[in-house]
């Protein structure tokens, strides 16, 4: 008919033949053929061979349909099919087979029975399944229809699915305990749920709650019986087999919600736990795959913030201890790179760089380096300071920038980058005036690196610093250049000349200074006030120092000494081999009494002796007398004794502190009135915000009041008599 | 070489000393910073934050005087008509000599 309508050749052809067969044809010809087909039909469902052969039965289908008798064939068909189908079903429903594989076997038999069946009647039906349903609405293909009916009689025997159900489910859950299952059958039965279309209603559900209670039973057994790691692993194989699972008998759909269900029970209710109890340790033994693992497989269950949580606090606890350990605060700076790096490698290798990571790192050391206010800014001064002098084990240049870039990662995280400087400052102007350098370049380099961390502002002073050097060198050359000997010294001056507000400020001492050193100083300053007027000249002699050269019975020395140092052995040239007392000493070189103790003990009780003290021993006392040491021995020409310019006692450290204290308080005071006198009026908590705000060192409200306080006293400030806890600038 | 019977002698001396301007007064009277800091708006103190001198003898950072005599001709502390003085007034214990 379709090729009727249709117009083609091959439907021309039909309709010529189609009048010629019409007339022949017999009254029982429909029944007649009929019966030939059932009876092929029946020797298929019965397993029986057929008699007829498939060419005769084919032409037999055709004849029907060509005399439009396929709808009653198709009837015929259908009735003979369901019933053999319902049949075969009830004798599953029967069977009382009380193994669950034998069952599951016969239930496979029988579908298996039903699609080769449903194939050879297809084709022995192809004609009629080629064009009836295709041309009539409301009726299936015979494939189709054959499912339709082993689905309608399947769902009628509830007994019969829930137990193949059942069935699948108790294999599922036998592999899972490690026993080796036929996983072609349960293939073969879940393709079996598909086609049947109840995979998803009646097989994917029971499966998901079956792995839940499996998983849970599973995870309260392993919590306390393994440790951290070996959990962790443990839930990725599970998850692993699961995979493999769907893959080789499950529907591609249950994969998501499967591993879904693992990670519901294995993971979810115990990510903290598993923190707790094993996160430390993990961090602590540096086990990085397992960490990467704990990373990935939280990420899956969303619990990444209880991971990243976790960690902060692992370093905040670790790196806090390390920071409040007053004992082994010398090798501080080192063991915090040290863990910082250690924790930078964890991010990339456990943590996958992710960001929210590296800020919760980021903030942890943060808190790390403040845990304990002013003294790791002092340390990390120091630490820059051991890098930089002469003499500073280390490999070349590179090394000494991959170091200077390490503490500067730990400067970043500073909030009392004031303090830092203060106490840096006093360092390199130590560095610079005693030649103790390694490297102009390296410590230009480090000053350029602050710069780009804090900005000009903070590193003007510094900057200012090797300015006043620079220029110092040429005005000593000038120097030299203009004023000729003067006959009675043969001593050559070079004089830094500091601008007061770059470098740390120095207490003067008293001293007092030789002829020949003191007329130098009269030259130099009537020469430097020639050239700049307006100034005013006031000489350090705390960070002066002096080659000398000394006569022992041995041989010459020349001796590297402080000015101090120098002005007391002077006074031996005119002692001549005259022991002096202490009495002697302090009225010869006018040093302070601390001071002079200081110098004399640098000079005696040191590890170079260039004066004999009697009696012997650490300390001066009153009643000790001192004398050139004639017999010293030094397998070196040059020796350096002013090393007691380079420590600085706690009272110093205490001092620069405390001036950085007062310091602050100036910008507090400063502030305060800067933003009073711009809003007239303010309450206590809107100043305090702005305060935080301009402010960029630590803080508290204590701090911050005690100084509105202050203010209020000098008349800066009024409280507003209206409205409490308020602030008026008063003009 | 070191005179005979000396023992020690100096070869070298690396002195330190530090400069101030000799103003008479600590503080800057326009921006009441100390005049050996850093004036507001320069870059940092001693020779990039210049003192100078009026013949009143009353004494500013350049940048500061500067600035009041953009709108004013007096001096802001004894409102006399503002002059630079050519240098400073020698203190009297230095040899101070115009170079
Ligand atoms: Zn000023
Ligand atoms: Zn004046």
């Amino acid at each position: 008919m379709r090729a009727r309508q249709a117009g083609t050749g091959g439907a021309a052809k039909k309709l010529v033949i189609k009048p010629l067969r019409a007339p022949s044809l017999p009254a029982d010809f429909e029944l007649a053929t009929w019966h030939k087909l059932q009876a092929a039909v029946r020797a298929v469902h019965e397993k029986r061979p057929v008699e007829s052969s498939l060419e005769e039965l084919y032409r037999a289908v055709e004849d029907l349909c060509t005399h439009k008798m396929a709808a009653a064939t198709y009837a015929r068909l259908e009735h003979e099919c369901e019933q053999h189908t319902e049949r075969a079903l009830r004798q599953l429903a029967s069977a009382s087979s009380s193994d669950p594989s034998a069952f599951l076997a016969r239930v496979h038999g029988a579908w298996l029975d039903h699609c080769q069946q449903s194939l050879m009647i297809r084709s022995i039906f192809l004609v009629l399944d080629r064009t009836y349903p295709l041309q009539t609405a409301g009726v299936r293909s015979l494939w189709d229809m054959g499912l339709q009916h082993f689905r309608h009689h399947l769902l009628a025997l509830p007994d019969v699915l829930v137990k193949t159900v059942g069935g699948v489910l108790l294999h599922v859950q036998r592999e899972r305990q490690g026993e080796v299952i036929e996983r072609s059958l349960l293939a073969n039965l879940v393709r079996m749920f598909n086609a049947l279309q109840v995979y998803a209603e009646r097989f994917e559900g029971p499966l998901l709650e079956d792995t839940a209670a499996f998983y849970a039973a599973e995870a309260t057994r392993l919590l306390d019986a393994c440790a951290v790691g070996d959990y962790l692993r443990h839930v990725d194989t599970r998850l692993g087999d699961e995979a493999g699972r769907v893959h080789a008998y499950l529907h591609a759909s249950t994969r998501k919600p499967l591993l879904a269900a693992v990670h519901a029970a294995l993971l979810t209710p115990h990510a903290e736990a598993l923190l707790e109890r094993g996160f430390d340790a993990l961090v602590e033994e540096a086990r990085h795959a397992d960490l990467r693992l704990m990373y990935s497989l939280y990420s899956h269950v969303g619990k990444l913030r209880l991971l990243k949580e976790a960690w902060a606090a692992h370093v905040k606890r670790v790196g806090s201890a390390l920071v409040l350990d007053v004992e082994g605060e010398a090798g501080l700076i080192p063991r915090l790179l040290e863990l910082k790096r250690a924790c930078e490698e964890l991010h990339v290798r456990a943590f996958e760089r992710a960001e929210p990571f590296g800020y919760a790192l980021r903030e942890a050391l943060e808190a790390v380096v403040n845990a304990r206010a002013n003294r790791p800014a002092e340390l990390l001064a120091k630490f820059f300071d051991a890098q930089l002098r002469a003499n500073a084990k280390g490999g070349g240049e590179e090394d000494v920038e991959h170091v200077l870039d390490a503490g500067i990662s730990l400067f970043r995280y500073l909030s009392g980058k004031d303090l830092f400087e203060a106490f840096y400052k006093k360092d390199l102007a130590k560095r610079l005036l005693l030649g103790r350098s390694a490297h102009v370049d390296a410590e230009k380099l480090l000053v350029s690196k602050l710069k780009a961390e804090c900005g000009a502002g903070f590193t003007n002073k510094l900057e200012g610093m090797f300015k006043d050097c620079e220029l110092s060198a040429e005005l000593t050359a000038a120097f030299h250049a203009a004023a000729p000997p003067l006959g009675l010294s043969d001593i050559e001056l070079s004089t830094h000349v500091l601008t007061t507000g770059f470098w740390p400020p120095y207490p003067p001492i008293e001293l007092n200074l030789p002829p020949q050193l003191c007329a130098l100083q009269e030259r130099f300053t009537a020469f430097y006030l020639g050239k700049h007027s307006g100034r005013r000249l006031t000489w350090v002699h705390a960070l002066g120092h002096c080659v000398v050269r000394a006569q022992f019975a041995a041989r010459a020395h020349e001796l590297q000494l402080s000015t101090a140092q120098t002005v007391v052995c002077l006074l031996f040239n005119d002692a001549q081999q005259r022991a002096l007392s202490l009495r002697e000493i302090a009225t010869g070189c006018g040093l302070e009494d601390k001071e002079l103790r200081l110098t004399l003990q640098s000079l005696a009780c040191g590890k170079v002796r260039v004066l004999v003290k009697e009696p012997r021993g650490r300390e001066v006392d009153d009643g000790d007398a001192f004398s050139f040491h004639d017999g010293l021995q030094h397998k070196l020409h040059r020796i350096r004794v002013n090393t007691i310019q380079l420590r600085e006692t706690a009272e110093e450290a205490e001092q620069t502190e405390l001036k950085v204290c007062v310091d602050r308080q100036y910008q507090i005071d400063a502030a305060i009135v800067r933003t009073m006198k711009a809003r007239k009026a303010l309450s206590h908590t809107l100043l305090l915000t702005e305060l935080y705000e301009q402010l960029k060192f630590p803080l508290t409200p204590v701090d911050l009041k005690k100084r509105i306080e202050s203010l209020i006293d000098r008349e800066y400030l009024e409280r507003d008599p209206r409205a409490p806890s308020s602030y008026r600038y008063l003009a | 070489m070191a005179p005979p019977g000396l023992k020690v002698t100096v070869k070298r001396w690396s002195a330190v000393a530090s400069w101030t301007w000799t103003a008479d007064d600590d503080v800057c009277g326009i921006c009441h910073m100390a005049l050996d800091g850093c004036a507001p708006g320069a870059a940092g103190p001693g020779d990039d934050s210049p003192v100078v001198w009026g013949k009143c003898a009353h004494n500013f950072h350049l940048l500061c005087i500067s600035t009041w005599l953009q709108s004013k001709t007096s001096c802001p502390i004894c409102r006399r008509n503002w002059e630079f003085a050519p240098s400073a007034p020698p203190p009297s214990a230095t040899l101070a000599e115009d170079g």
